[in-house]
């Protein structure tokens, strides 16, 4: 039981970065990006190709990040440009056509092109034993980057001017611009970020297992339920619901099996719309 | 400092605010009254960059404003103060505070400043805005707007949801800001307590300026006393 308490961790704290990405981008444009998922797969394919190319395994990780940065900044210059100019049900709905578009165009391509690609990073060296549990070093290495990646978003958002101004956006937005914030730069900020985030935690997932040109929809959905679950516009959410989640998520698979989870996971998204719309805290931020 | 002309404003095509001129010079208080949807929030925020205009000049010092967006106006030194606050219900009074400064730090001075006028936010500086009574939001709004140092503050209906004795308060610290020399234009339908405070005033009545005068021609103004102050 512990140990399948702590794969869920393992699992929960990637649930929760990943939905960060989602969330902010949401809560500062009113986008549901739909094509999440395939941002996280495009940087991952990006690695392993520069991995097949020669570059050492850190240098390759720096390439993606920046692959993954990159489609969020061309996301936020080209399609989301008219979708932020709209409010209410038409920007939503704008915004998940649009992006699901993409998600088609980044799937078909990467299945089409380089359908056996896949990210898999090898941490060598044993298991080391936490609370008498063999845990492979993969896995301790994407929590301690994921762990680490959550102190800098929650420092950035506490302790920053510029965290600050971003919150500021997304609780209201007309009365950022009064204090000579620009929405918009700060939302191809947080496009860009969104982005990263994405490469980073598909980066952390091939270091437990590959990383595929299919595995852009588990991404999203994952995101999407974690999002429900912790609050749209919510960092803090987010990271206790992907805990919370990643450790149904296993204890699930492990008792009841994986097609069954899905569906337990999906449960959870519902439910916690139907008793507390605004997210595990009861706060969007 | 605040020159406005032929301004024209409205929402999808139909403009509310037709060919409207006025100004306000340095160190002066300005009211803008009118009654209930006569234009006044519409001319404020198309002003100030929050709502696109048709057409018009906005020169505040050196610069044409038409056109501008809010955050750059406010850069600028045009302060804004919406009837409706728009605050950040789940920041603190210390962080609205030191957002008002952005992208600065906040300046401990002009933060003395403020909470010397608005003790009670010095209080509660830990207090989230969305939690805060009706009167406190406004200081805070107040407040929050001041932290920028602007050249002119634009408040619009400073007394909305105020009770009389809290639209009094309100008024003696603008009084108050008037005295430090800050310039200072609202838009206001209780017309007695602006009037008190302001120098000079206009009358907006169906999006045009009807009369303008000083504040004590328009209080000798039958018109404006049978309109506006309630006498018969
Ligand atoms: N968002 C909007 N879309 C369309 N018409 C609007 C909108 N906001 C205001 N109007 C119209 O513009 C006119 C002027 O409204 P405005 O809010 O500027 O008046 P006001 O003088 O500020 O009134 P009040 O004293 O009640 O605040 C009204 O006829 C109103 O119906
Ligand atoms: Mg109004």
């Amino acid at each position: 039981m512990t140990a399948v308490i702590l794969d869920g961790i393992v699992l929960g704290l990637q649930f929760g970065l990943l939905a960060v990405g989602l969330t902010l981008v949401y809560g500062l444009g009113g986008v549901l990006n739909l094509a999440y998922g395939q941002m996280a797969v495009a940087a991952a394919i990006v690695v392993a190709l520069a991995m097949d190319a020669g570059l050492s395994a850190g240098v390759a990780v720096g390439v993606g990040l920046l692959a993954g940065g990159l489609f969020g900044l061309l996301l936020d210059a080209t399609l989301l440009r008219p979708v932020y100019r709209l409010r209410g049900e038409a920007q939503i709905l704008l915004s998940l056509l649009l992006t699901l578009g993409v998600a088609f165009i980044v799937d078909g391509l990467l299945t089409w092109q380089l359908p056996l690609e896949a990210l898999t990073l090898n941490i060598g060296g044993g298991a080391v034993e936490i609370f008498g549990v063999p845990m492979r070093r993969g896995s301790l290495w994407a929590s301690g980057i994921t762990v680490a990646a959550f102190v800098a978003l929650f420092f950035f958002f506490r302790s920053t001017m510029l965290g600050r101004a971003v919150r500021s956006i997304i609780q209201d937005e007309e009365g950022a611009r009064l204090v000579g914030i620009d929405p918009n730069r700060m939302r191809t900020m947080i496009l860009v970020s969104s982005g990263v985030l994405a490469a980073l935690v598909a980066v952390t997932r091939s270091m437990s297992i590959p990383v595929t040109v299919t595995s852009g929809i588990s991404f999203t959905i994952f995101a999407l339920i974690v999002t429900v679950v912790g609050g749209l516009g919510s960092v803090a959410g987010a990271f206790f619901a992907g805990l919370l989640l990643g450790i149904i998520n296993t204890i699930s698979s492990f008792y009841i099996g994986t097609f069954l989870t899905l569906i337990i996971l999906l449960s959870a998204a519902a439910l916690t719309i139907l008793i507390r719309p605004s997210g595990l805290l009861g706060v969007a931020e | 400092m605040l020159e406005i002309k032929a301004f024209s404003a409205g929402y999808q095509g139909n403009d509310v605010v037709h060919d409207v001129s006025f100004h306000v010079e340095t160190g002066e208080a300005v009211m803008i009254i009118g009654s209930n949807g006569s234009g006044k929030t519409t001319l404020f925020r198309a002003m100030c960059g929050l709502l696109g205009a048709s057409s018009g000049e906005v020169l505040f010092n050196r610069d044409d404003l038409a056109g501008m967006p809010a955050q750059r106006i406010v850069r600028l030194g045009m302060g804004f103060v919406p009837a409706e606050r728009h605050l950040f219900p789940r920041m603190t009074v210390q962080e609205h505070l030191s957002l008002g400064a952005y992208p600065k730090r906040p300046d401990p001075e002009t933060m003395s400043i403020v909470l010397d006028l608005f003790p009670r936010l010095a209080e509660r500086r830990r207090q989230r805005a969305g939690t805060m009574s009706g009167g406190e939001q406004q200081m805070l709004a107040v407040g929050r707007a001041l932290m920028s140092r602007p050249r002119l503050l634009v408040l619009d209906e400073p007394t909305t949801g105020l009770a009389p004795k809290l639209a009094v308060e309100a008024y003696e610290a603008l009084g108050v800001l008037r005295d430090q020399g800050l310039t200072l234009l609202v838009a206001e339908q209780q017309v007695p307590l602006a009037m008190a405070f302001s120098d000079r005033g206009y009358v907006l009545e169906n999006g045009q300026i009807q009369i303008q005068g000083t504040s004590e021609e328009l209080a000798k103004n039958p018109e404006v006393r049978r309109a506006y102050l309630g006498v018969m």
